[in-house]
């Protein structure tokens, strides 16, 4: 289990992925991050891949850089090609209903809560809650090393492209 | 017996043997000095101290590195962590081989499956490792589970089983549903208990199956059309019954009479537990969150997993009928077995029960508990058994309590019904307590006789 996660670490190509806070009330709980990123919702019919997902489905979601952050371009069943840059994840949930912001309207699509095991992330005492109370123009993000097979580790966290937090062996 | 206990009763009893010729004077004086050396009993005692020294020891450590976690090197951090636990397993080989404290080797050992729990949920924070985390706790068990294997330690398979009880509680409730993978961890416990005759561990996994079947009972998913909770606590009957009657097999045998006593007891007192349940109104009514579904017979799962345990426990009584060898059997065995056979019909009955009838099926169940109760206090007072009488005793006052409440909440008025009620169960109390006691001395009695 370590060696693995220390390969992934060590190995694995470093991209850099949006966190969204979803309920800022329960972002951190004690001392440590809970992340949600915002390639942990995906909208099948918005990507290329497969459109039939159910609940415990492994998955796997192509990764293309745009800009600063990676974005998805696909999700499937099937393993990619090893060559593609991609990450291994579960799907949590499957709704059919997804609420549209502009409309105010529940709108009928399918929409897929994805877990990828990079979601905690464990921050020395007390500095949990300096994280959640930042200030507005603060951005965090984190930089995830993904290995040839989609598993993926997290190494780093940015506030504001500076790196606060780095994962190194030694 | 105590141990105490056990040696004053020998020292008054080996004169008496000497005289009588069965023991030379020789073999007395070797029987009471084996007995009053340390090396016979087990002490609870320096156990008890010896594991209090090592947590407070590791406790202090863990405080000490814990403050300065956050500045050690993640590689620091994982020598720390595999050095405790090596540390622990060594030394406790070292006691344990050499025989200089087997005690201390013995907490040293539960020590270091306590490290090894630690150590995994450390490497899940260095790594941010965010998986299923019952499955932490899981690996932490089968640690022990295969610590106890190979060390042959008692203390460290007592752990394992607290600790497979904390992870079916966490699946269970963590996620909703039964959790059936329990069981496959739980038979591996058995080997271990029937080769070494651990008692301790025996009681506790058989607390543990029990804990594991009323999860169970909580996690069926209730929506389902049928009304899966009633057919689960049949099932449960019938199993528990089984194993009520596996004990009462062992007792035939002289390998296995060890495990006869705890057997018959924990499966008496879940299948009576479990037929305690069936007695509701409510449950026999079925959709308790839907009332205006009507019930439905049982799935084609349901027959044939109650039907597969019915023949199992027929098999069983056929077994243990041939192996018994009394040409009278006594009146209460026949009309215990019409009782059961009784109880048998109506379950199978009640599977294909559908529509409104589930209240007329609680009154005939309900009789039939009242008749079984007093059909235990016989089966204990002729078999000597107290725990049966006590069992019988604490289902009968329940079902009575509970019958009362169900009947006449809504028949009486509410003063009247407390008043009622405490009457009842002061008077009751008092001649049920007067009765168990009248038949548990007489027990008592005529086993000192005996011996």
């Amino acid at each position: 289990m370590i060696g693995m996660k220390q390969w992934t670490l060590s190995t694995g190509t470093p991209v850099l992925l949006e966190t969204q806070p979803i309920d800022p009330r329960s972002l951190f709980r004690g001392d440590y991050v809970r992340l949600n990123y915002s390639i942990s919702n995906l909208k099948p019919s918005e990507l290329t891949g497969d459109d039939e997902f159910k609940k415990h489905d492994v998955i796997y979601v192509t990764l293309k850089k745009q800009k600063k952050y990676c974005v998805p371009q696909s999700v499937t069943h099937e393993a990619p090609q090893e060559n593609d840059l991609y990450l291994k994840g579960t799907i949590q949930y499957v709704s059919q209903h997804s609420w549209n912001q502009e409309t105010e309207t529940s709108d009928e699509i399918t929409n897929l809560q994805i877990k990828y095991g990079i979601e905690n992330y464990f921050v020395p005492e007390y500095e949990g809650l300096e994280l959640e109370r930042r200030d507005n123009d603060q951005v965090v993000d984190i930089r995830v090393a993904i290995d040839k097979y989609g598993r993926s580790g997290i190494k780093a966290v940015l506030v504001n492209d500076i790196i606060k937090y780095k994962e190194t062996l030694l | 017996m105590k141990h105490a206990q056990f040696q004053k009763s020998l020292e008054k009893e080996l004169p008496v043997w000497e005289e009588k010729g069965w023991v030379t004077k020789q073999n007395s004086e070797s029987i009471l000095e084996h007995v009053g050396s340390s090396e016979s009993r087990f002490n609870l005692l320096a156990f008890g101290i010896a594991v209090l020294g090592v947590l407070l020891l590791g406790s202090g450590i863990i405080t000490y590195f814990a403050a300065n976690w956050a500045e050690m090197a993640k590689i620091t951090k994982l020598i720390l962590l595999f050095s405790a636990m090596y540390v622990s397993f060594a030394c406790a080989g070292y006691f344990l081989k050499t025989d200089k404290s087997p005690m201390l080797g013995q907490a040293l050992l539960v020590l270091g499956v306590i490290i090894f729990g630690a150590n995994i949920m450390l490497i899940a924070q260095i790594y941010h490792i965010d998986e299923h985390y019952p499955n932490g706790v899981l690996f932490w068990a089968l640690g022990g589970l295969v610590t106890a294997y190979l060390m042959k330690s008692h203390a460290v398979l007592v752990l394992t089983i607290a600790l497979s009880v904390l992870w079916t509680s966490l699946e269970t409730f963590g996620f909703n549903h039964i959790h059936f993978w329990y069981l496959a961890i739980w038979v591996t416990f058995l080997p271990l208990i029937y080769f070494r005759r651990w008692n301790f561990a025996l009681h506790l996994a058989l607390i543990a199956l029990i804990i594991w079947s009323i999860y169970s009972f909580f996690g069926i998913d209730y929506r389902d059309q049928q009304i899966t909770q009633i057919y689960l606590v049949q099932l449960y009957f019938v199993l528990y019954l089984t194993l009520f009657l596996i004990g009462m097999l062992c007792a035939t045998t002289n390998q296995l009479n060890y495990f006869a006593k705890p057997l018959q007891n924990y499966g008496a007192f879940a299948a009576l537990l479990s037929f305690y349940i069936l007695t509701f109104p409510e449950i026999q009514r079925g959709f308790r969150y839907f009332d205006d579904h009507l019930r439905t017979q049982a799935s084609t799962v349901w027959l044939a997993l109650t039907f597969s345990a019915l023949v199992l426990l027929v098999i069983l009584a056929i077994w243990h009928r041939s192996r018994v060898t009394t040409k009278e059997k006594p009146k209460y065995l026949i009309y215990g077995q019409f009782l059961i056979a009784a109880v048998v019909l109506l379950i199978i009955f009640n599977l294909f029960l559908a529509g409104n009838y589930g209240g007329w099926m609680a009154i005939a169940l309900n009789l039939l508990f009242f008749a079984g109760m007093i059909w235990l206090l016989f089966a204990g007072t002729h078999t000597n058994n107290r725990t049966l009488i006590n069992l019988a005793f604490l289902f009968f006052a329940l079902a009575l309590i509970t019958r009362y409440f169900d009947t006449f909440w809504s028949l009486l008025n509410r003063s009247f019904f407390f008043m009622a009620g405490g009457i009842i169960l002061i008077i009751g109390g008092y001649f049920l307590e007067k009765q168990r006691r009248k038949l548990t001395a007489t027990i008592a009695s005529s086993s000192k006789q005996v011996i």
